[in-house]
């Protein structure tokens, strides 16, 4: 092939991903599947978010009257109250000093419930997506694309379609913790607002991609849905066990190494001030995302359909 | 550019230990209606999807229109799909699904290309209806529609008839019969009479192997031989055998007299003299057909 014919390829190749993609997105916003998850999930965080509003608030008020009760005046309960903060902040951020000078002005709600959120995020982009190329396959409504596309434009088109959904949800969700942490903290400025909400959009964004990568993966491997979604589910219990016990490994176990191979060892850095820091947690997504596609297409391109 | 639409050379495809097809070789010349014929599990279908870049062959060579089916991208605009239980994609209307589709193809102005097949297909009223609403004969059409937008060169229909009512199955074959000499069209079917209505050549399948592939007139014995459905007389073959090229003559039961005749010579010369040899010795005839039809044809490779 020569180099305008490959071109040629490339662009060929790039217009059917954007008609695949337009059309797919359009079909998943109108789809009743779309608005139920997102009201599902927007329902969880909510929960989230008034459950961990009720215990922040309920720990305030039960540290102020024993302060009080302690006879400690408004300076030393101020100073109390700020070392109870940059305890919890320390703790979700490692000790990182950068990272908790970072978030001094973000609501500790807010953090928690993005930990939170972001936990179970993978396992919702799972029940968004798992269909995605099996839900074709199995009923071969997939004969109908491959004649006219190639396999590549279908799976990133579909790629994509579940991207740009997820992007618009967590802007939403986290949206409204914003939102909640303003009405309920005051002092949480409009400007320090519209910057975290960015930093915590893009950070989810990084993080969440990788696994709607993951979730394509398993919806090419596998023929049927269902099995996608269950194989979908498992890696991501392997994925979780493999940090896990990897840092319990601490700094000198053997299978202290485990961490690095799981997605969710670099979320931590993914807030982080430092642009290297930030970079190397997005670069080990960008990482993940390109060979669970990688590997999605090898699926995909190797079957029979 | 090759004079052939599709060339299959020694394809076998495997799943798993079951060979589906076996070392199947035929060609079909571009402008022809081609079927494909055979039983439940003779391969049909699995070769119909090799040549629509569905399944990939486990062995062999296999070209269409030009170019590798398996190819990334390699048959778009050059071929139109009817698989056979492919199921349309739920939660789209059918204008928009058809206009999307056309527009993955390439076409210049896709909703036309949708309306325009839509129409061939006389399902113009189903434009807002939803896939998952569609009746078996609507769903099947509409997928039919898809096949036809653009008008490629080349159009695979794997059993376009099956299903559906017996004037919409007409109205199928009719569209078939007017994409003849203007595109090339293989058709999967067990109607083998519809086959035989519809196509210049066929294939027969059996078992995964090729049990014997050609025009129509080879297939059905068009050149070789006739039948001679008699009304009353009495017909004593021997003496047919006599006559200038006819090379054999039976009763096929007791009103059937099966003439065969080489291969050089012209029907209408070998029918007409035998019949004039039937008259003149007072047998009373009721019809002559030529060749046998291709069910029996079929019947008998199998």
């Amino acid at each position: 092939m020569c180099k305008s014919d490959r071109v040629t390829h490339t662009l060929d190749g790039l217009k059917e991903t954007l008609v695949i993609w337009g059309a797919e997105f359009r079909r998943a916003v109108r789809s009743g599947r779309a608005v139920v998850l997102l009201g599902l999930y927007s329902m969880f965080s909510a929960l989230v978010l008034l459950v961990i509003g009720k215990l922040t608030s309920d720990l305030r008020t039960t540290m102020n009257e024993r302060l009080a009760g302690a006879g400690a005046d408004a300076e030393s309960t101020a100073r109390m109250m700020e070392e109870t903060r940059n305890g919890v902040l320390g703790f979700l951020t490692s000790n990182d000093s950068a990272m908790m000078e970072a978030l001094a002005q973000v609501p500790i709600e807010v953090l928690l419930v993005f930990k939170v959120t972001l936990f179970f995020l993978p396992a919702y982009v799972a029940l968004m997506g798992f269909d995605q190329i099996s839900g074709e396959v199995a009923p071969r409504s997939m004969r109908y694309l491959t004649v006219r596309a190639r396999r590549s434009s279908v799976l990133l088109g579909k790629f994509l379609t579940q991207a740009a959904l997820l992007v618009g949800l967590v802007l939403v969700i986290d949206l409204a913790i914003f939102i909640y942490a303003r009405i309920a903290n005051p002092d949480f400025g409009f400007a320090a607002l519209s910057l975290n909400l960015l930093k915590f959009w893009l950070a989810a964004i990084v993080f969440s991609l990788a696994y709607v990568a993951l979730t394509t993966l398993c919806s090419s491997v596998f023929r049927t849905p269902g099995v996608s979604l269950v194989f979908n589910f498992i890696l991501l219990f392997v994925f979780w066990l493999m940090d896990t016990v990897g840092r319990a490994s601490g700094e000198t176990g053997s299978l202290r190494f485990l961490r690095y191979l799981s997605p969710s060892n670099y979320a931590g850095d993914l807030l982080h001030p430092k642009i290297t820091e930030f970079g190397v947690s997005g670069a080990a997504y960008a990482a993940f995302a390109t060979l669970f596609l990688l590997g999605a297409y090898g699926a995909l391109r190797a079957r029979d359909l | 550019m090759s004079d052939l639409a599709i060339e299959l050379f020694g394809i076998t495809k495997r799943f798993g230990p079951k060979v589906a097809v076996s070392g199947v070789s035929f060609s079909v010349p571009r402008g022809a209606v081609y079927g494909l014929i055979g039983p439940n599990g003779a391969g049909k279908t699995t070769t119909f999807s090799m040549m629509c870049g569905y399944l990939y062959p486990s062995e062999g060579t296999l070209t269409v229109m030009d170019v590798d089916p398996s190819t990334p991208g390699a048959l778009k605009g050059r071929v139109g799909a009817l698989p056979q239980d492919a199921v349309l994609p739920p939660g789209w209307e059918v204008g928009a699904l058809l206009t999307y589709w056309a527009k993955l193809s390439g076409l210049a102005t896709p909703e036309n290309e949708a309306r325009e097949a839509l129409e061939q297909v006389g399902l113009m009223d189903a434009w807002k209806v939803q896939t998952q609403a569609l009746s078996h004969g609507m769903a099947k059409r509409t997928a039919m529609a898809q096949a036809l937008m653009g008008r490629p060169p080349l159009v695979l229909l794997d059993e376009p008839t099956a299903g559906l009512d017996p004037r919409i199955a007409a109205q199928v074959r009719q569209v078939i019969k007017d994409m003849k000499g203007r595109q090339t069209v293989v058709v999967s079917s067990h109607n083998l009479q519809e086959l035989e209505e519809l196509c210049d050549a066929a294939a027969i399948l059996d078992k995964g192997t090729l049990a014997q592939a050609g025009s129509m007139s080879e297939l059905t014995g068009q050149g070789a031989e006739f039948r001679v459905q008699i009304a009353s007389g009495t017909v004593i073959p021997p003496e047919l055998t006599t006559l200038p090229d006819v090379t054999d003559a039976r009763m096929e039961g007791e009103s059937i007299l099966v003439v065969r005749f080489g291969g050089q010579a012209k029907p209408e010369v070998v029918i007409s003299r035998v019949v004039a040899h039937l008259l003149q010795s007072g047998v009373l005839i009721l019809g002559i057909s030529r060749g046998r039809r291709l069910e029996d044809r079929v019947l008998q490779l199998l």
